[in-house]
């Protein structure tokens, strides 16, 4: 939150910003999103390395869009929208998680199928 | 990959043709004959009055935050109108088709509405009341008193805050001219899974839908950045955290809430939309899709959004009371620490709207007790509302009978809700009207707060007060009609009426639809007694001019500024000295002290961009409904070109100098109105370029 707030290029985050830099991260984002796609469409992983790759690649995105879009960091330009991230955590960890849960009980509760029939679908992220 | 839809398709227009507007449909007919005279007579009174440039120059283009808030709230109170007439529809529908042996009018088997047409204006009701009325009342409010009451010139980023006015209106046009360009959603408001999948709604009412939600919903989250960033960065020195108003802290954690739960609603209909134009299988029934996914998260974001237009309401109350018990909150450290509670247990409970999914009893169990102690915070606040009421010297004004009967539905409405948290009662009532009684009864306490802060904030705008005889009127039929029409809904919903029936079939409902009819005749009378509080509040203007403070009783910053508020807000940055500033100045006398010298004022400029930019969006989002691909590129060609074009703009805005801050005072001291900005297209002395 420090800087100028009459002169929007005197603001460190904006000094921060770079062509090259924008670059990257819009080519490495679209290169790994576009990885997690062709995964998902393949359908030729076992469910558990499904799971981790997309995963693991979804985080990777992440990483890359907040290391080269935001730039973010523990300077005291950034240390405000670098906390903001973090503090989302705990709500993602609450919301991600408590769907798990909730999927998992619905799952053996209410989507029991056929063995046969099982077999014949492929399976569903939290199955 | 792209998903055929059915129906004619051509390259210029899309899946849009003569068939698709309803000009057959007497109702639609009679709307549009309504809506093209009011719309002719309001260009009329601008043309006659040679208002046009006016018009654009102090309204359509103004970053000011409160112009910004006004034109928000007229937006919402349109969208209330056109909400209320769909319930209205609703209500008389049921009344009309109740019985096997019920009359049928207009082509329809009983009543007036046949299911098709029923189910467009149900599902209009809940997703206007919801998104486009309530939301944009309470946005404008925390637009217009956040700044003031803080001690700041504007918003943190004024043209975003333009552009998220604009993005809200862009998308509130798409809902109304579903009414007469095709159709609108038959899914209800929440979007029912798989019904809104392609193969189910292959027409283009769930498009509009869910391209108008999004859209605005990317006008929220920029405001809610805006509104966090304002409170954080904004403040007038002496403002520490613990001095701020009530209010503000609960704009901060409304937004808050905003900012987390409104992406998640834009994943969810991205989703929904990958699976209606690209042949996706998120949300279906088989190919790896689950359909329950969907509810899911639409209720992540389904119930913070509940406490996204309760927690602004309860600000409001926590205003309108003090200052009409002339007296301090009581507790407000506490009041602050409830705001924050209810804000982060919002995130805790989404799954108790849909219990009956078939969960087990541990997980329904976690999110029962977690809605349960909702109510523990919720009842800190009525208490210190009461205590704040206790040995006060109470007016009954119009803001506070509002806020008054906003407490009580706060009471029933409350109430219900730890009934519907048990998920025994919650599986014997589900889907009936009973739970459509305990939320309305919700978002009419949120109704009132929005007609406290109408009353209550109108004279610090516009420089005279709303008529009280006429507020009164008004407040009583509303009141009772309010009463009257949810009354008979409890007692419907335990007679077992379920939601959303265009035919009533039970003859044993007819006393109670008969009833819930009455109050809506009651909720007609009062809208027209609004409309004469504004008439005769308007012609009366000029009886009577009112000082900073029209209340004599006010608390907060916001009063300290001229009546009407100076479009730079304080001629001086105020120095804040205590929690309630004015209060304590009333008490030392400072309420009215002059500064002893002037400064510059660094303000921004006004920006035609905004009001092209969410044209441009309107025009892709009607051309992605409609499937009008080129169109579709060049809406989103001319948002990117608007945004790239303001990137290289180097307009840092103007700077007023002392003699003219002094001067605008002194002539506001005489009683001219500075709250236009002085035209500074032919002198850019002070403008800055750089």
């Amino acid at each position: 939150m420090a800087g100028s707030h009459s002169d929007p290029l005197a603001h460190p985050e904006v000094q921060q910003g770079g062509a090259l830099r924008y670059i990257a991260g819009f080519i490495s984002t679209v290169l790994l999103m576009g990885a997690a796609l062709i995964v998902t469409m393949r359908h030729d992983l076992a469910y558990q390395s499904f799971v981790e790759l997309v995963g693991g690649l979804a985080f990777l995105a992440l990483l890359s869009q907040a290391a080269l879009f935001y730039g973010l960091d523990i300077s005291r330009a950034q240390i405000w929208k670098s906390v903001s991230l973090i503090l989302t955590v705990p709500l993602f960890i609450i919301t991600v998680g408590l769907t798990v849960w909730m999927f998992q009980s619905l799952d053996q509760r209410t989507m029991v199928m056929p063995s046969s029939a099982a077999a014949a679908t492929q399976p569903t992220l939290l199955q | 990959m792209q998903l055929q839809a059915p129906g004619p398709w051509s390259l210029l227009f899309g899946r849009l043709t003569l068939d698709q507007i309803p000009y057959t449909n007497p109702i639609l007919q009679v709307t549009f004959a309504v809506a093209a005279l009011i719309g002719l007579a309001v260009i009329g009174v601008v043309l006659y009055y040679k208002k046009v440039g006016y018009l654009w120059r102090e309204w359509l283009t103004t970053v000011d935050h409160k112009k910004i808030g006004v034109m928000y709230i007229i937006v919402g109170l349109v969208m209330l109108f056109r909400g209320f007439a769909d319930g209205l529809l609703i209500r008389t529908q049921q009344v009309l088709a109740n019985g096997p042996h019920a009359a049928g009018f207009l082509g329809a088997q009983h009543g007036f509405l046949p299911p098709f047409h029923f189910d467009q204006v149900y599902s209009a009701h809940g997703t206007i009341m919801i998104l486009f009325a309530a939301t944009p009342i309470l946005t404008g409010f925390q637009n217009i008193v956040v700044p003031l009451q803080i001690g700041a010139r504007d918003m943190a980023f004024p043209y975003m805050n333009a552009v998220s006015l604009w993005l809200t209106t862009a998308a509130a046009a798409l809902v109304m001219i579903s009414l007469f360009v095709g159709d609108f959603s038959q899914a209800g408001w929440v979007g029912l899974i798989p019904l809104t999948e392609l193969p189910f709604s292959p027409g283009t009412g769930v498009d509009y839908w869910m391209w108008a939600i999004q859209i605005s919903s990317v006008g929220t989250t920029l405001n809610a950045i805006n509104m966090i960033v304002t409170i954080v960065d904004m403040r007038a020195p002496g403002m520490t955290w613990f001095r701020m108003p009530v209010f503000s802290w609960t704009t901060l954690s409304t937004n808050i809430i905003g900012l987390t739960a409104f992406p998640v609603l834009g994943v969810a209909l991205a989703l929904l939309g990958a699976d209606r134009y690209l042949g996706t299988h998120f949300f279906t029934a088989g190919m790896g899709g689950n359909l329950m996914l969907y509810t899911n998260l639409f209720w992540i974001w389904g119930h913070p959004e509940v406490y996204f237009l309760i927690l602004p309401t309860f600000g409001v109350l926590s205003e309108v009371i003090p200052t009409f018990s002339e007296k301090p909150i009581f507790g407000y450290v506490t009041m602050v620490a409830a705001t924050f509670a209810i804000a982060g247990i919002s995130w805790l409970v989404w799954l108790h709207h849909f219990f009956t999914m078939g969960s087990g009893p541990d997980i329904n169990g976690f999110f029962s007790v977690a809605t349960m102690l909702v109510g523990i915070p919720t009842g800190v606040k009525v208490f210190n509302w009461m205590f704040t009421l206790y040995r006060g010297r109470i007016t009954y004004t119009v803001p506070m009978l509002w806020a008054m009967f906003g407490l009580f539905l706060l009471l029933i409405g409350g109430l219900t809700g730890m009934m519907l948290a048990l998920p025994a009662i919650n599986y014997t009532v589900h889907d009936s009207v009973f739970v459509i009684a305990h939320f309305h009864c919700m978002v009419l306490m949120v109704v009132c707060a929005g007609f406290a802060g109408v009353t209550y904030w109108f004279p610090k705008l516009f420089g005279f007060k709303l008529d009280e005889s006429w507020g009164k009127a008004f407040f009583w039929t509303f009141a009772i009609g309010t009463i009257t029409v949810f009354t008979a809904m409890f007692a419907l919903g335990f007679e077992g009426e379920t939601r959303r029936l265009e035919w009533t079939f039970n003859t044993a409902w007819k006393p109670m639809l008969v009833i819930e009819e009455v109050g809506m005749v009651l909720y007609v009378i009062s809208l027209a007694l609004f409309a004469m509080m504004l008439v005769v509040s308007i012609k009366n203007r000029n009886r009577e001019r009112l000082g900073a403070d029209p209340w004599g009783t006010s608390r907060t910053l916001e009063w300290l500024t001229p009546t009407p508020i100076p479009f730079y807000n304080f001629a001086v940055t105020p120095q804040v000295n205590t929690r309630d500033e004015l209060a304590w100045r009333r008490k030392h006398e400072l309420a009215n002290a002059k500064p002893d010298a002037y400064e510059e004022i660094h303000m921004p400029s006004n920006s035609g961009l905004p009001v092209i930019l969410g044209a441009c969006a309107g025009i892709f989002g009607f051309a992605m409904i409609w499937r009008i691909w080129w169109l579709a590129a060049l809406g989103l060609l001319g948002i990117v070109a608007i945004v790239i074009f303001r990137s290289f703009d180097k307009n840092a805005g103007y700077h007023l100098q002392p003699n003219e801050v002094e001067a605008m005072e002194r002539n506001l001291a005489i009683g001219s109105i500075t709250s236009e900005q002085p035209d500074r297209s032919h002198h850019s002395i002070h403008a800055e370029a750089h």
